[in-house]
């Protein structure tokens, strides 16, 4: 099964990317996938994993230069940023090494410089539309 | 020796956006440090203008990590505008939401942010120093964490709707019972939660031989504390009066009705950081420093009134010869004795008759203008104070946060430490992670505090006395 993770905070504009992508896929009823919508990142999201073959992780990302451009991370960010909030990297690390699984999956970022608002409505709901038709053809 | 500032910005690890500066002295040593919070949302101000009754909602959107903690005083605000107490079976299911909140919260700060320095040592490399390290050497103690904070997550979402922001707490009460199908669910686990929290616990006391230097420089000072406390004295985190008590103990004021809150706590503002720094007023500012959260909740409490809880607090309080405990390392001891009293307390409700009566809601109108909730949340005591109109439209909104509570004492943590750890002419990674352990201790949720969610990434920086930019260290 693959597993969807779109997260963000709603009330924070173009934060909420990832959450505007999964109600996107929500119509598209994809077949042997199950969405999660996320405020962030948590531990205990791993126990919750268990049963996938390949992750999707899907955010937006602070870049003041390439608003709108889609992109997936060469480099992930590390748990020495450890918050509240973890990284992808720290989800997939745990289930490879605390529960022997270990799963392809991709991150997809939506680069913004925004995260009060939706700066513009056609670029942003643009990006929303393309990822999902992106990921709905998998 | 030239005078300088260091500046760590942002802190790592813990939950928002802030900087630490260090200034040097003429004379080359730590003349003082600071914490400076840089994330503004106004949460407040957004509040104004909408319906009562959506402020529930509206406020557990702070943030992501302890909205239950939101969701509980702003309930309790709108309870007190509409004059109105819930029932029985409303009070326990809030209460017992609020303590898995604690389990969850303080099982984060000790195994996913803490656990780390307390393993390999503050002066470990950062590459030996982290959560993948931790997974490798100790994947037991990782699976632990992992399933605690889940059981408190679970319950949070059994009993709110969801785990981030739950829906099920609304003013009057509840909108759902508790059925006995979930209660037993969550009975089931909880034998196998309270012995994660016990072994660490086991393993944390063990330990802190380890420690002697962190303790007796992270944060270590008199101040005064202030906690919500039971009537008997018992450990309180959902209802009770407020307490303040003094480096030795002595009660300054005793059964203070929360709604009471500005006659003894001012607010102060600093230019440099978006964080007000709250004080007691009759002492003024800034010696009204006071220190809130588990180590204060567990000076002030005499007693937890659970088995396990009352034994482990009865060790603690021969820290300091049944004094109260002053190092804030001790925040962390404090939080896992926290976790197994919620643990306790929670089996307890659960296994009250009256958690399961299917009324759980009064109604009313607006009955008064001005109303203010209070409880504990894991990092302190949490006020929601709103003044409405008569159609229940909020006019003004004031919040004091846990973490903010905490500001004057983060603060004089910084400069303690600095001043114990960080030699200017050779600044070492070790000294430098002391300084923001010290601020870990304390466990801030700057998002709740600032009122805003922000980004942690990590760098630190060295300035002159005028500020000037002499050097820049990267920490990841």
């Amino acid at each position: 099964m693959r597993i969807i993770i779109g997260y963000g905070n709603p009330l924070r504009g173009e934060d909420a990317f990832g959450i505007d992508v999964l109600r996107a896929l929500e119509k598209k009823k994809l077949k042997d996938t199950k969405l999660l919508e996320l405020f962030e990142l948590t531990p205990e999201l791993v126990l919750k994993l268990l049963d996938a073959n390949k992750l999707v992780f899907i955010d937006a990302s602070y870049s003041a230069e390439y608003s709108y451009t889609l992109a997936t991370p060469l480099h992930i960010e590390t748990s020495s940023h450890l918050s509240h909030h973890i990284s992808p990297l720290v989800i997939v690390s745990a289930l490879k090494t605390l529960y022997a699984k270990e799963l392809e999956f991709e991150i997809f970022s939506m680069m913004t410089s925004e995260f009060e608002q939706i700066k513009n409505h056609k670029k942003y709901q643009s990006k929303v539309q393309t990822l999902a038709t992106f990921l709905g053809l998998d | 020796m030239q005078s300088k500032k260091i500046v760590i910005d942002p802190v790592t690890r813990i939950e928002g956006h802030a900087k630490i500066t260090i200034d040097l002295g003429e004379d080359g040593a730590v003349a003082d440090a600071r914490l400076h919070v840089t994330q503004f949302r106004g949460f407040e101000k957004m509040c104004e203008g909408r319906p009562l009754n959506e402020m529930p909602a509206l406020t557990a959107r702070t943030c992501g990590i302890c909205p239950v903690s939101h969701v509980i005083a702003a309930t309790k605000a709108c309870d007190a505008i509409m004059a109105i107490r819930p029932p029985k079976a409303a009070r326990n299911i809030r209460r017992i939401v609020n303590l898995a909140q604690m389990v969850q919260s303080h099982a984060l700060n000790f195994y996913h942010l803490s656990t780390p320095d307390l393993l390999y040592g503050f002066d470990a490399s950062k590459e030996e120093r982290n959560i993948f390290k931790m997974m490798q050497t100790h994947p037991e103690m990782a699976k632990d964490g992992i399933k605690l904070r889940a059981f408190g997550q679970k319950i949070i979402e059994q009993l709110g709707g969801k785990r981030i922001h739950p829906e099920w707490i609304v003013p009057g009460g509840v909108s759902h019972p508790l059925s006995q199908e979930k209660k037993n669910t969550i009975v089931e686990e909880l034998p196998e939660a309270l012995e994660i929290a016990q072994r660490a616990l086991s393993f944390f006391k063990e330990n802190l031989s380890r420690f002697s230097q962190e303790i007796e420089n992270f944060a270590s000072y008199p101040s005064l504390f202030m906690a919500l406390v039971g009537k008997d004295g018992r450990l309180e985190h959902y209802d009770g009066v407020l307490q303040f008590i003094d480096a030795e103990g002595n009660v300054l004021e005793e059964a203070i009705d929360p709604a009471e809150y500005k006659e003894y706590i001012g607010e102060a503002v600093e230019s440099d950081s978006y964080l007000k720094s709250p004080y007691y007023k009759p002492m003024g500012y800034p010696q009204g420093m006071y220190r809130v959260g588990a180590l204060a909740r567990l000076n002030i409490a005499s007693h937890c009134g659970t088995p396990l809880a009352d034994k482990e607090l009865e060790e603690f309080k021969k820290i300091n010869g049944g004094k109260p405990v002053l190092q804030s390392f001790y925040y962390h001891y404090a939080r896992l004795i926290e976790i197994i009293y919620a643990l306790e307390r929670i089996e307890e409700l659960l296994q009250e008759e009256e958690s399961l009566d299917p009324n759980i809601r009064a109604s009313g109108g607006v009955n008064r203008l001005h109303g203010v909730g209070c409880s504990e949340a894991p990092r302190g005591t949490l006020f929601h104070d709103y003044t409405v109109t008569q159609d229940g439209v909020m006019e003004r909104v004031n919040m004091i946060i846990a973490t903010g509570n905490n500001n004057l004492a983060m603060n004089a943590g910084v400069k303690q430490v600095a001043q114990a750890f960080v030699d200017p002419a050779n600044i070492s990674d070790g000294a430098l992670n002391r300084v923001e352990a010290v601020i870990r201790c304390f466990d801030p949720c700057l998002s709740c505090s600032t009122h805003a969610l922000g980004i942690v990434s990590s760098q630190i920086e060295l300035r002159d006395h005028k500020r000037k930019l002499l050097q820049v260290f990267t920490r990841n």
